[in-house]
């Protein structure tokens, strides 16, 4: 029976959990006033594409959704200023075999959200 | 006893730290010595007078003198800081660039100063004195930039020495036997000499301090071996023999080097090196640097068995004229697949309304993927968007995405598939554009990876004719090709091969040279003087194959082609060029020269083995459709 509760519970907050960050996706990126509704949307489009394949490629050393790796940046605002598409694929090739793989669509996705993403 | 160890342990340590300071020492001896030059340079202009032949030459003497000492550091600040480079040496006054990680962003101007300008400048008759300081001032500025902590501190340890070896082996094979860089002709082996001396220099300081990580005797004896064979070369540039310069001495150093950059695990932190792959041996070898990714959304996948599936959809696609809006066009319509991928027939293709024409030739599709931008004005920066364009612009293929996707998925056979790929694609998990162009991308780009006898030669595995050789020699010296037309593609992209280049030649609107072609070119994607009229330079690979010629296709033949060269471009046949970058001298080309390198440029054919034409599309749900022919109509 406790263990049903604890199901049962588990299983409303996630639903509840999704509600929400369908609501909070307008509002998890910070795009600049000046850019039009319609760009607006693609800009959003194109980090949600970036979020799947940075979770996916990414997550397993560099935080945000998970703990990361000790010395390994996780975006913070200083961090991500400073961190350039070159460095992603310059720095360590050892490293970033991943991020060598991929498309530059899929390079401009991931960098895209990170810009993007708001931090508070 | 104590004391006598504490102080034994003390003269080791600064003995230790001597050595290691030997390398970052002679480094900013060489730098000092160079700044020193330019100072005296520079007081020599202010205290001259232009009008005078014997002031002129006296500046150009000093300039030379300058050359000869940033040759010495040629190896280090090419690498180190390649745009500040560009302003001690750049070969033209305004540059634009769009290079790998700028290709978001418009292309920026840079204005070049240095050496090579102040030279070309007192060539000219009504120079005034400021400009040529101006260009000195430039270059002076730039110096600063290599003492800044940023830089020197990359000194301390092993890892920027074998890229800038690396950048310096490749410019050996690309640029600095050319003239690139060097309007005098006749000083560019003697600066090649100086430089290759100096550099030997380089090495040997280099092995003293660091000791753990050296060139080995086998590297060192074979450099030897280079500096020997550049000595005992003639003088002259068009007497260099180029072929064997490469093939023997700087290919094989090459090869040693990027042994040397995964046997000491060699890291980078600069753009320089954002191109070029570490395991590849040999110049000659087309994975050297890569440009354009053909897979795609698909970039992650790597199951072979689905990779298979993917490109024999994406040949299917490629001849399929579903992707048309009135089912009569495919890719194989204007790229035939059995023609080199372009078509050579038509000057210029039919437009979607099968009246007009569209304004350019057809270019081949082979050897694409080693262009950084796309299209004759790099209006495109992936293959894939130039396949999205060609695939909705109304003048082409006039279809929409919409449209398409509906018509593509009403064939059983492409939803299958494209459903199985798109459950690989966690971004995009529907069917889109992005799946059918990335699929036909991925199709062709396979026909990119043959190599030709002249690449075989390189590696020696063929015996080039003795005429070909000859026709490389000319093609790398007088015929001055080689100095836009970069080995080892023979495209405009030129090591450390960040980026595409574009020039204006002048070509005329008919073979008979009456009018420039009114084609705008680069102009129209990047408005500014210096790009009117300029195209992004091509592959002379495959060249004998794919005939109409230039960006209008006004050439029928290859003669014609070198003829226009010969002639000084446009401007040398009399038409009104306001801003070529190729020179306006003719070329004096002997008739045996023409011959030689026409027997150069066919050694670039490839082998490419071409595959059969699809016997069938596959069958929609849809009977209209079924109607449509592979390949198309027109």
């Amino acid at each position: 029976m406790k263990i049903l509760i604890v199901i049962l519970s588990l299983l409303s907050s996630t639903a509840a959990f999704q509600k929400c960050s369908t609501q909070k996706k307008i509002s998890e990126y910070e795009i600049p006033d000046h850019v039009t509704k319609e760009n607006r949307e693609l800009f959003i489009q194109k980090c949600e594409k970036g979020k799947i394949l940075y979770k996916i490629h990414c997550s397993g050393c560099h935080g945000i959704f998970t703990k990361g790796k000790d010395g390994v940046p996780n975006f913070t605002k200083t961090q991500i200023d400073s961190y350039h598409a070159a460095a992603l694929i310059g720095i360590d090739p050892r490293n970033h075999a991943v991020a060598k793989k991929m498309s530059s669509d899929q390079i401009d996705q991931i960098i895209t959200f990170l810009r993007l993403r708001k931090i508070d | 006893m104590v004391i006598l160890i504490l102080s034994a342990a003390v003269f080791c340590l600064s003995f230790g730290l001597r050595q290691k300071k030997e390398y970052a020492t002679l480094y900013s001896a060489s730098l000092n010595e160079f700044k020193q030059a330019q100072d005296q340079l520079r007081s020599t202009i202010k205290q001259s007078d232009l009008s005078k032949d014997g002031d002129r030459k006296k500046i150009i003497d000093q300039i030379k003198q300058n050359r000869s000492k940033l040759k010495a550091l040629d190896f280090w600040l090419r690498y180190l800081e390649p745009i500040a480079y560009k302003k001690i040496n750049g070969p033209l006054p305004v540059e634009w660039e769009t290079e790998t990680f700028e290709k978001y962003e418009p292309p920026y101007r840079r204005q070049g100063g240095g050496l090579t300008l102040a030279e070309l400048s007192l060539e000219e008759e009504a120079v005034q004195k400021d400009d040529v300081l101006a260009l000195i001032d430039t270059s002076i500025a730039a110096v600063q930039t290599f003492e800044a902590d940023s830089i020197t501190s990359q000194l301390s340890s092993y890892h920027h020495f074998f890229l800038a070896n690396r950048l310096y082996l490749l410019n050996l094979a690309a640029i600095y036997t050319t003239g690139f860089e060097c309007p005098d002709t006749s000083e560019i082996i003697p600066e090649i000499r100086a430089m290759s001396l100096a550099v030997k220099n380089i090495y040997t300081n280099f092995n003293t301090s660091f000791p753990s990580t050296p060139l080995s005797k086998e590297y060192l004896d074979a450099n030897d071996k280079l500096i020997a064979f550049v000595n005992d070369q003639a003088s002259a540039f068009s007497s260099f023999d180029h072929f064997s310069f490469i093939k023997d001495f700087v290919n094989p150093l090459f090869r040693m080097n990027q042994q040397f950059i995964n046997r000491y695990q060699v890291r980078t932190i600069s753009q320089v090196d954002i191109s070029l792959e570490n395991e590849v041996y040999s110049i000659f070898d087309k994975r050297l640097y890569h440009a354009q990714n053909n897979k795609g959304i698909f970039s992650l996948i790597e199951d072979e068995k689905m990779l298979a599936e993917i490109k024999k959809m994406g040949k299917l696609l490629f001849y399929d004229p579903i992707l048309s809006g009135n089912n009569k066009r495919s890719c194989a319509s204007c790229h035939k697949p059995t023609e080199y991928f372009t078509d050579t027939i038509l000057t210029t293709a039919f437009q979607f309304d099968q009246q007009k024409h569209l304004p350019r030739n057809s270019p081949s599709l082979i050897n694409s993927v080693y262009n950084h931008l796309i299209m004759l004005d790099g209006k495109h920066i992936s293959l894939q968007g130039q396949a999205r364009d060609v695939i909705q612009n109304p003048q082409e293929m006039n279809s929409n995405e919409k449209e398409l996707i509906k018509k593509v998925l009403s064939c059983k056979e492409y939803k299958d598939a494209f459903k199985k790929f798109a459950a690989r694609t966690p971004e995009e998990k529907n069917i889109s554009l992005e799946h059918i162009v990335a699929a036909i991308t991925f199709y062709y780009a396979d026909f990119s990876n043959y190599y030709s006898p002249f690449d075989d030669a390189m590696d020696k595995t063929y015996t080039l004719s003795n005429e070909a050789k000859r026709g490389f020699n000319l093609f790398m010296s007088k015929a001055q090709c080689g100095t836009c037309h970069f080995v080892p593609q023979f495209n405009g992209v030129k090591p450390p091969f960040t980026g595409s280049e574009f020039e204006v030649i002048g070509v005329p609107a008919d073979s008979n040279y009456h009018k420039l072609s009114g084609d705008k070119g680069r102009y129209a994607i990047n408005p500014v003087n210096e790009m009117m009229n300029a195209f992004r330079s091509g592959s002379i690979r495959n060249i004998a194959y794919t005939k109409p010629y230039m960006h209008n296709g006004v050439f029928q033949t290859l003669e014609q082609v070198i003829d226009l060269y010969d002639a000084g471009g446009g401007s040398g046949k009399n038409l009104k060029v306001e801003n070529q970058t190729l020179s306006t001298e003719s070329l004096h080309l002997t008739k045996e020269e023409k011959n030689d390198l026409l027997a150069f440029m066919h050694s670039l054919n490839e082998n490419i083995i071409f595959e059969a034409t699809p016997a069938a599309l596959p069958v929609s749900s849809d009977k209209e459709l079924n109607k449509r022919k592979v390949g198309g109509e027109y």
